[in-house]
């Protein structure tokens, strides 16, 4: 008995790796959670500390007396005091205080910082000590205490000298709207330069403002509107929180914001679905057009073709299980090995079925179809018992991991790269088809099959070939199909009825309609599932083509008059 | 004479109305497709009896098929090309052409296979052929030969005519059926008139090709037609074969119409009737063969100088 | 009758009859340790076999002699099977985990208020039976009307099948769709009163099983003898020649379409009680083509060879799964490949493949048998 089987396409496939910190591009970053984005903020505080702009350096001593009282509150005022002094001490402290390096001796009331090498320095100078005091205790926090070093780190890395690290803590002061972060923010707004970073922090301002009462009425307004223009699903619960009993002209501002959004974020909406659509359809055109050679072209209905995709996944597994214990610095180049070999390995499985199974079945599409389905069962076991029924882990190359944003949608990479591979591998196969002497022989036999006999084609061997062809694509198209589905025995499974639509879809023996048919059952499959589901879409899409075959049973792009009849 | 645009549903109405066929023998009894509606008994006996049947007061025509300006394109590509022809009651007509010349669609338009784009198609006067389905087509009266022989290869030869003769074609009505002693007294004649009583318990599929084409025929006959369609009917014969096809095709058009698609000239002068010529999906020439043959578009595209 | 009945549909006849009669006699009268006692948990199995080979016969009717290969009829067996899973699980009543009286365990689980229209009447054991035949007719005869109509044929009819079951598979799947989802409907407690466990009970469904073989044997046997046999036979091997002969072609393949979904259902009803559970797996597209190599293995065409077929590959399955269940799905696997090239007429038909060859060798090409599909 099969489980389930959800649409596999779609999103749905687990993420297998942890977003790394050095992710390119900048969407990935927003999914960073907020722990690990403090520890990194930290540990980017210590190291750049000492280059730290010093042209102004006010004295710290008295705010750093503070976290010699041993007052949790005393402990949170100096904290805030130092977020807003605009020292550049003032990180080191806030780090060696989160650490638990930051001590104080309770009878001098000397605050000192232990450094991470093990000496010690003053804490408002960061002049070293040279004798330790006898007894040290280290500054205590509470939750109240931890929450404020959060805040006074992610303020003070506002004036960091790393660009990209001043952006990351302005969109965290966004997220945390801490009203006490206002006044560095408004200093890092007035000596920023770079321009992206002047966004992000004009909008942690506004997000701040927003919801400050205290805050002048057309402040208030402007930063509204500045959230209005960011347009996405944050700025919009920013301004949804916008308290009723603010000013008239803030509450309007914000209700016409609100609308903005929520019409941009419709926008976006459907282009990500549409986006995601392209996605499915890359994958619907790489299962189905392997099946457009054997199936369109030949006739031959080749119901283990998702065999082949499968057998091309592995063959991916296999490359980089090989590349990982021998060669790891290929591993780059992981999928352009595996894909001359899947191509080779799948077609020569293909001419083997071909030659011992198929060629006996010719004019018999319906044993050939039991006969087919009988071969991929023993494929499928046969990988069963060599690799275990388990999902195999198939590694990403850095080039097709993470992400990146267009407007309010993310695209990742491996999806692009899919979408551009797949029309690759079409536009070869057409070339192929049109353009070589095997693609000749493969039309001209499969037209008039005695005619291209007689004028000394080898028939039996174009037939092999052009099975082995259409079986190596399906194996290239598992080596991409490994990137984003779970590379397990039944894979094959969950795409031959899809490539069988969009064949019959698109119009059997036309490549063009296998493209097109690709594209709009799998925009058309997004497009629906906001709408019904993931399920009942699916659904819905097989019960409207099972109409349209009906309506059109030769499909979109049908060949009509005599030539049908033959 | 000008013809208004036909109402589909009244003629679909009188098509179901299934008027008799003449050409039944007076042995056989009136057990015509019955449906809804159905003239009256004293009218189908009236009928009957006639020699001929009358024409239908409402009929369009006075011939048996009237095509008129019918035009089918298969992706721009012109089939037929406003083809007009009109065979009368028991008329035999030869059709020859050159390959492409669109001598196959016109049947396929004739026997309800292909829609055509325009045009109209009549028979009998009243039956609008571009409405009606292949089936309800042949229950009307027209019998179509293919090319090659088509019979059923797992039924014996016997079925294959049992299958043919005129009766019931409702799929309820065959579940509970029984052999009648009019199908079996039909089944024995025309048996004997393809000359396979000796043959009548082995399957069709073990005839020899000349065989299977008698086999066809004699299933033609047993569909008692009123308009017979004929394709090719020599090809693959030899000469003897040939000749004695033509002789049996002129008995046959004796009670009914037949129209004969063929290449072989020689077979087309045997059969000595009205020759049409089509060429690129209209009709060229028309007349008898000794005309059609001296005319110089004829020659220039068909028979070659 | 004796036009119906030939000698190999003679000989079936008997024996599946006898089997109605000798295997509960077996079970209830010889001592447990004798050789021919039928121990207890053969019963429902054999039972299971037995609305397979029905399921196999009505499957044969529409490809053997119709040519309409159905690799949906998975769908039907099921939809059948569902309606009998109703009725059982309103018997359970006030029996189940949450004690509802009225409400499944599942729906209860789910949050269901109340009873979902559809399952209203199933209560009802005639209604129930009346609904086994119904509705998967009805499936049956809106998507052959629309097929048959549009004249869609030979693999694009199979692959539409297919793409329904498919669809219906990922709809049961659903839990709002109100036939407990995933898990489908199991824990049945008893039917028309007596426990569906009982020795008895599942004796007595074993010979309605057999019952239904055979009366579902001899409906497509008189089906096929009679004229409108020899039409379908006749649209098989020449659709439209036959169609020039004036038969309307599309009715021809309804009713055997129809007919043989409904007794798809009965196979699927009888099968549900022995098995005791009913899921959303039985719409999966391979079960469906699974059935297809059972009618293959006995022989296309002939109904007995279909029941035959189904009896020997689920019975090899049993052994196979027991005894080496990795080599099962290789062996099934093999078992398409091998009848499709070496044995076209099945197993029934080898005796007369043998002495053909034996007869005059036959040229090394493959066997270029008619098969009369497209």
């Amino acid at each position: 008995m099969r489980s389930p089987t959800p649409p596999r396409h779609g999103l749905s496939k687990r993420r297998r790796r942890a977003w790394p910190p050095s992710a390119p591009g900048v969407g990935a970053r927003r999914w960073v959670p907020a722990a690990m984005r403090v520890l990194i903020l930290l540990c980017g505080l210590m190291t750049v500390a000492a280059a730290a702009r010093a042209e102004t350096a006010p004295d710290l001593t008295p705010m750093v007396a503070k976290f010699a009282t041993d007052s949790y509150s005393d402990t949170a005022d100096a904290l805030a005091a130092l977020s807003s002094s605009g020292s550049p001490r003032a990180a080191a402290i806030v780090a060696a205080l989160a650490d638990g390096r930051l001590l104080f001796d309770p009878v001098t009331k000397a605050v000192l910082v232990r450094t991470k090498a093990g000496g010690l320095e003053e804490a408002a100078t960061g002049a070293p000590v040279a004798s330790a005091p006898a007894d040290l205790s280290p500054v205590r926090a509470n939750n109240r205490v931890r929450r404020a070093i959060e805040a006074a780190a992610g303020a003070l890395s506002l004036l960091d000298a790393d660009p990209a690290r001043r952006r990351e803590a302005a969109a965290a002061v966004f997220k945390s709207r801490d009203a006490a972060a206002l006044a560095t923010v408004d200093a890092a707004l007035a000596q920023e330069t770079e321009p992206e970073v002047k966004v992000a922090l004009a909008e942690a301002r506004a997000a701040i403002l927003i919801g400050k009462a205290d805050a002048p009425e057309a402040e208030r307004v402007a930063a509204v509107k500045r959230l209005a223009a960011r347009g996405d699903q944050e700025a919009l619960g920013l301004l949804r929180t916008v308290p009723a009993d603010a000013p008239a002209a803030v509450t309007t501002a914000a209700t016409a914001g609100i609308a903005a959004i929520e019409g941009n974020l419709k926008f976006w909406a459907v282009a990500q679905n549409v986006w995601y659509g392209l996605s499915l359809g890359s994958v619907l055109l790489l299962a189905a057009i392997g099946l457009a050679i054997t199936f369109g072209v030949m006739g031959v209905i080749n119901m283990a073709h998702g065999e082949m995709v499968m057998l091309g996944a592995y063959t991916t597994f296999v490359v980089q299980n090989i590349i990982r214990t021998s060669a790891p610095a290929l591993f780059d180049w992981s999928l352009a090995i595996a894909l001359p070999l899947a191509f080779l390995f799948t077609g020569l499985v293909g001419i083997l079925i071909e030659r011992t199974v198929i060629r006996f079945l010719y004019g018999r599409p319906l044993e050939t179809l039991l006969a087919t389905w009988g071969v991929s069962l023993i494929l499928q076991q046969a990988v069963r018992s060599l690799f275990g029924p388990t999902n195999q882990e198939v590694g990403a190359p850095s080039w097709m991991s993470g992400a990146f944003q267009v407007g309010q949608m993310s695209i990742t990479w491996n999806r692009l790269w899919i979408i551009v591979f797949s029309l690759l591998v079409f536009f070869a196969l057409l070339l192929v088809l049109k353009r070589t002497s095997l693609g000749l022989y493969v039309r001209a036999v499969t037209q008039n099959r005695r005619m291209a006999a007689a004028m000394g084609i080898r028939t039996g061997r174009i037939d092999a070939l052009t099975f082995g062809l259409g079986s190596g694509i399906a194996g290239i198209a598992g080596v991409a199909l490994s990137q984003i589905d779970n590379v397990s025995p039944n894979l094959g499974q969950g795409y031959i009825i899809d490539s069988f639509m969009v064949v019959v879809f698109g119009g059997v023996g036309n490549l063009w309609g296998t493209l097109v048919g690709a594209f709009t059952l799998g925009i058309a499959n997004k497009l629906l599932e906001p709408f019904a589901g993931a399920v009942l879409g699916k659904i819905l899409l097989l019960v409207a083509i099972i109409l349209f075959i009906q309506k059109r049973p030769r499909g979109l792009f049908a060949l009509k008059g005599r030539a049908v009849e033959s | 004479m000008s013809l208004t645009p036909l109402n589909a549903r009244q003629l679909a109405a009188k098509t179901l109305a299934g008027a008799p066929f003449p050409g039944t023998t007076a042995a056989s009894p009136p057990e015509v497709v019955k449906s809804p509606g159905a003239r009256s008994l004293e009218a189908d006996d009236l009928l009957l009896t006639a020699a001929r049947p009358p024409r239908d007061p409402q009929a369009l025509t006075s011939a048996l098929l009237y095509l008129d300006a019918i035009t089918v394109s298969f992706d721009g590509f012109r089939a037929l090309n406003a083809l007009s022809l009109v065979i009368g009651d028991k008329e035999m007509r030869a059709i020859i052409g050159p390959n492409g010349a669109g001598k196959t669609t016109m049947m396929d338009v004739i026997t309800g296979k292909t829609r055509p784009n325009t045009g109209t198609a009549l028979f009998a006067g009243v039956h609008d052929l571009t409405a009606l389905d292949e089936a309800s087509i042949a229950q009307l009266g027209i019998g179509r030969k293919f090319q090659t022989p088509t019979v059923f290869d797992m039924h014996t030869v016997e079925d294959n005519v049992l299958l043919a003769v005129k009766a019931d074609r409702r799929a309820f009505a065959n579940i509970t059926w029984h052999r009648t002693a009019h199908e079996r007294a039909r089944v024995d004649e025309l048996l004997e008139r393809v000359r396979l009583q000796d043959q009548r318990l082995r399957r069709a599929g073990d005839l020899s090709h000349g065989q299977k084409q008698w086999l066809e025929i004699g299933m033609l006959l047993a569909q008692e037609p009123r308009l017979l369609l004929v394709d090719e009917p020599a090809a693959g014969m030899t000469d003897q074969e040939t000749a004695d096809t033509a002789v049996l095709l002129r008995e046959i058009a004796k009670t009914r119409s037949v129209v004969v698609v063929e290449h072989d000239m020689q077979f087309v002068r045997d059969l000595d009737v009205k020759v049409t010529v089509l060429h690129e999906g209209a009709v060229l020439a028309e007349g008898p063969l000794d005309q059609v043959s001296a005319d110089a578009r004829v020659i220039e595209v068909y028979l070659g100088r | 009758m004796r036009g119906i009945i030939d000698r190999t549909g003679g000989i079936f006849l008997v024996l599946v009859l006898a089997a109605a009669v000798l295997v509960p006699a077996s079970n209830l009268l010889l001592p447990e340790g004798s050789a021919l006692h039928v121990p207890d948990y053969m019963i429902p199995l054999l039972g299971k076999y037995l609305t397979y080979a029905l399921l196999a016969v009505a499957v044969d009717l529409v490809w053997g002699y119709c040519g309409v290969l159905s690799l949906g009829h998975g769908a039907f067996f099921a939809l059948g099977g569902y309606a009998m899973g109703m009725y059982l699980m309103r018997q359970i009543g006030p029996r189940g985990v949450y004690g509802n009286p009225v409400l499944p365990d599942f729906m209860v689980f789910l949050n269901y208020h109340e009873l979902p229209w559809f399952w209203l009447g199933f209560n009802w054991f005639p209604f129930a039976m009346v609904m086994v035949l119904l509705v998967p007719g009805l499936l049956a005869f809106v998507f052959g009307w629309f097929a048959f109509r549009s004249r869609v044929t030979g693999v694009y009819l199979s692959i539409i099948t297919q793409a329904m079951t498919f669809a219906l598979m990922l709809a049961f799947f659903r839990n709002d769709m109100g036939f407990g989802g995933n898990n489908g409907l199991t824990d049945f407690k008893d039917i028309l009163g007596f426990s569906i466990q009982a020795p008895e009970t599942r004796l007595v469904l074993f010979v309605a099983s057999a019952l239904a073989l055979a009366a579902g044997y001899l409906i497509c046997r008189g089906l096929v003898t009679s004229k409108y046999g020899k039409v379908l036979v006749a649209v098989r091997d020449a659709e439209s020649r036959t169609r020039f002969l004036g038969y309307r072609v599309e009715n021809y393949k309804l009713v055997a379409w129809t007919l043989s979904a409904m007794l798809a259902g009965v196979a699927g009803a009888l099968y549900v009680p022995q098995v005791g559970i009913i899921n959303p797996g039985e719409f999966a597209p391979a079960q469906s083509i699974e059935m297809v190599i059972w009618v293959a293995v006995g022989g296309r065409g002939t109904l007995v060879g279909a029941a035959l077929g189904a009896l020997i590959v689920n019975a090899g399955k049993t052994w196979f799964t027991g005894v080496l269940p990795e080599a099962w799905l290789f062996a099934l696997g093999a078992l398409f490949v091998g009848v499709t090239l070496f044995l076209p007429k099945g197993v029934l038909g080898l005796g007369a493949q043998l002495s053909g060859r034996l007869r005059r060798p036959e040229p090394a090409a493959p066997s270029p048998t008619p098969t009369p599909a497209e």
